[in-house]
């Protein structure tokens, strides 16, 4: 039994990457993490405890959601919530399970949007040694 | 590698003790602080100004030892307001969360602005410098731009800083090295940094009460807390060891301008940033003066960034632990920032200025003295904070009881007198840049005082609202095996109030 790696922000990416993932997974037989970053960004000052906190409970709400729906959907799944930033955390997870493959939404902006506002998936696909399946967010 | 749900693991090589550094250093933007306030001190004590940049210092490394205690006891972004809560009570936590609030929102429109103006000046675009409309256009714009890059949380914010910041020193420096070569209208003596040469004791403690302001906002790498490699002790020591560099900077660079101006020449400059813009072109020429100008630019958008940043910490922590509304801790699901906290700060800030700016340049200058009013306030009651805090920890060793104790209380002691003493001068008119008054008592006082009361409303408004849980907290001390080192700090809040 293998593991697929999710990155999940419940973006509308991020849905469609659900669905896809957990069809991967029924198909494959394999197992579903679900992971978040939870490491405050911006390094000017003032990032701690309950930043991390805040961060931390709303990806436990999130990322709840979409464990509901995999195990629904009879995928055997677990949440990983991770210290560090959404790429690092995901590259590292994947690192973790041996992952077959790492799955992730884009939120369908242009390049450059993407770069001034960070893409997770462009970083993923430079930092990953695995496979990366980036599903558009429509 | 952490990765389970609970787990307290922190990513330990987010950002080193040299980022801390940076940070500290840029968030009190010397090269700006430094022209807003050399003028205003040589006018008060003359060649003596080196000798109140260094005695302006003492309460401020004093201070800065109990934001090192306090963020290894309880290292939250909420920093003054988080430690204030637990060492001395909820009631006058608020207040000093809401004074470190107030006091961000009060700058950042002059910090921009500043900005604004030396850009237009960079440029020679002397019209637009001289027009208040384009002014606060600009202003706007860049307190716009501050605020997005803060909310999307960018990641090159601190190698850009690390690069503006050496660019700043270095050009202030550069400045100062050259103009001392050159020589000019006075020779330095060694009394010009004896703060005993000072005429008058009323005039040293002005001069204080003035620079004090040129080292505020240094604890900007204490809040960086757990980000940093070392959590417990990097910030603490880039706090300290960032204001040393202050230090260093702001002597020798006041030494070097007046010794190469003369007094009357800087005297000209008390109500006016642009003296090193001045003065730059006559000590390095084109185009090396250009450098000076660029410092004073990246001085201002660093700390324009790196204001906006603690007060939105601050505002999360304290909604996170019920003291504000809720909205003001949540976090956006992409950017992980607290996008509604730094989006009002951004707006207020904005609003502030840009209705006040217009009206009256000279109230937006008095605000900025009432600054000095609410710094003092509530880095008073932080080492006030500190020494109650680890009260049971202070007879344990020498250590203890000097830095945890009798550093951070004198420094709360220097800071209350300072207040008290601001109190009454500023009340007189002639302090005021408007030299208007309101009920017989100058701007800058009401606005300090003011906004200190008003804060002290709200919170009996927020706490007559109800809100138990928070205001139902007790007084707390510091857990032993925290204070000595055996186990780390987590800034855990206390059950109830969550």
């Amino acid at each position: 039994m293998g593991t697929i790696v999710l990155g999940y922000d419940a973006s509308p990416g991020a849905e469609r990457a659900l669905d896809q993932a957990v069809e991967l997974a029924s198909a494959f037989g394999d197992r579903l993490v679900i992971g978040f970053g939870v490491h405050p960004p911006g390094l000017g000052g003032g990032e701690g405890t309950q930043h991390r906190e805040a961060l931390r409970e709303q990806a436990v709400q999130l990322t709840g959601n979409a464990l509901q729906r995999a195990l629904a959907a009879g995928v055997d799944a677990e949440i990983a919530l991770v210290d560090e930033r959404p790429a690092e955390a995901l590259t590292g997870l994947g690192e973790q399970h041996e992952a077959r493959l790492i799955v992730v939404g884009s939120y369908g902006e242009s390049p450059l949007r993407g770069a001034i506002l960070g893409s997770t998936p462009h970083k993923l696909l430079h930092l990953s040694d695995r496979p990366v399946l980036v599903v558009p967010g429509g | 590698m952490s990765s389970e749900v609970g787990d307290k693991g922190l990513k330990k090589d987010a950002i080193g003790f040299l980022d801390g550094l940076v940070i500290g250093i840029s968030s009190t933007a010397p090269a700006y602080s430094l022209a807003a306030v050399l003028a205003i001190v040589v006018v008060g004590v003359g060649v003596q100004a080196p000798a109140v940049m260094l005695v302006s210092f003492i309460p401020m490394f004093l201070i800065a030892s109990s934001f090192f205690y306090m963020n290894r006891a309880d290292p939250d972004c909420g920093t003054t307001f988080s430690w204030i809560t637990r060492a001395l009570g909820p009631g006058i936590g608020w207040v000093g969360g809401w004074a470190v609030v107030t006091t961000g929102i009060l700058v950042i429109g002059s910090l921009a602005q500043v900005a604004a103006f030396y850009t237009f000046d960079l440029f020679g675009a002397e019209a637009l410098r001289d027009s208040t409309l384009a002014n606060v256009v600009f202003t706007l714009l860049i307190i716009a731009v501050m605020t997005t890059i803060c909310v999307l949380g960018t990641e090159l914010s601190a190698h850009i800083q690390r690069v503006m910041i050496f660019a700043q020193v270095g050009a202030l420096l550069l400045f100062a090295v050259v103009a001392l070569v050159k020589g000019g209208a006075l020779t330095f003596s060694l009394s010009w940094i004896s703060p005993f040469a000072v005429d008058s004791t009323n005039a040293l403690i002005l001069g204080v009460l003035t620079g004090v302001f040129i080292y505020w906002g240094w604890e900007s790498a204490v809040n960086l807390n757990e980000e940093t490699e070392d959590s417990n002790s990097a910030p603490g020591l880039a706090a300290i060891a960032s204001t040393v560099i202050l230090l260093g900077t702001y002597v020798v660079t006041t030494i070097a301008v007046v010794s190469y101006a003369g007094l009357d020449r800087v005297a000209g400059f008390e109500d006016d940033a642009g003296i090193f813009g001045a003065l730059a072109t006559d000590v390095l020429g084109s185009p090396l003066d250009k450098l000076v100008v660029l410092a004073i630019i990246t001085s201002a958008l660093s700390s324009t960034q790196t204001t906006i940043l603690p007060a939105s910490r601050t505002t999360l922590s304290m909604a996170r632990q019920g003291a504000m509304p809720e909205a003001f801790g949540r976090v956006h699901p992409r950017f992980l920032t607290p996008h509604v906290s730094t989006i009002t700060i951004g707006v207020v800030a904005a609003v502030w200025f840009g209705v006040l700016f217009p009206l009256s340049e000279n109230f937006v200058y008095d605000s900025l003295t009432a600054l000095s009013l609410m710094i003092a306030f509530y880095y008073a009651l932080n080492g006030f904070s500190c020494a109650i805090y680890y009260r049971r920890e202070l007879t344990k060793s020498v250590k203890n009881f000097l830095f945890i104790g009798v550093g951070p209380v004198v420094g709360g002691l220097i800071l209350t007198g300072l207040f008290f003493k601001a109190i009454i001068e500023y009340s007189k008119t002639d302090q005021s840049y408007s030299g208007s008054a309101l009920f017989g008592v100058a701007i800058p006082v009401v606005l300090g005082v003011g906004l200190l009361l008003l804060g002290v409303v709200l919170m009996l408004v927020w706490r007559f609202g109800g809100h138990r849980p928070f205001f139902g907290r007790g007084r707390e001390i510091v857990d032993p095996d925290v204070a000595s080192g055996l186990k780390l700090g987590v800034a855990a809040v206390p059950e109830q109030a969550v």
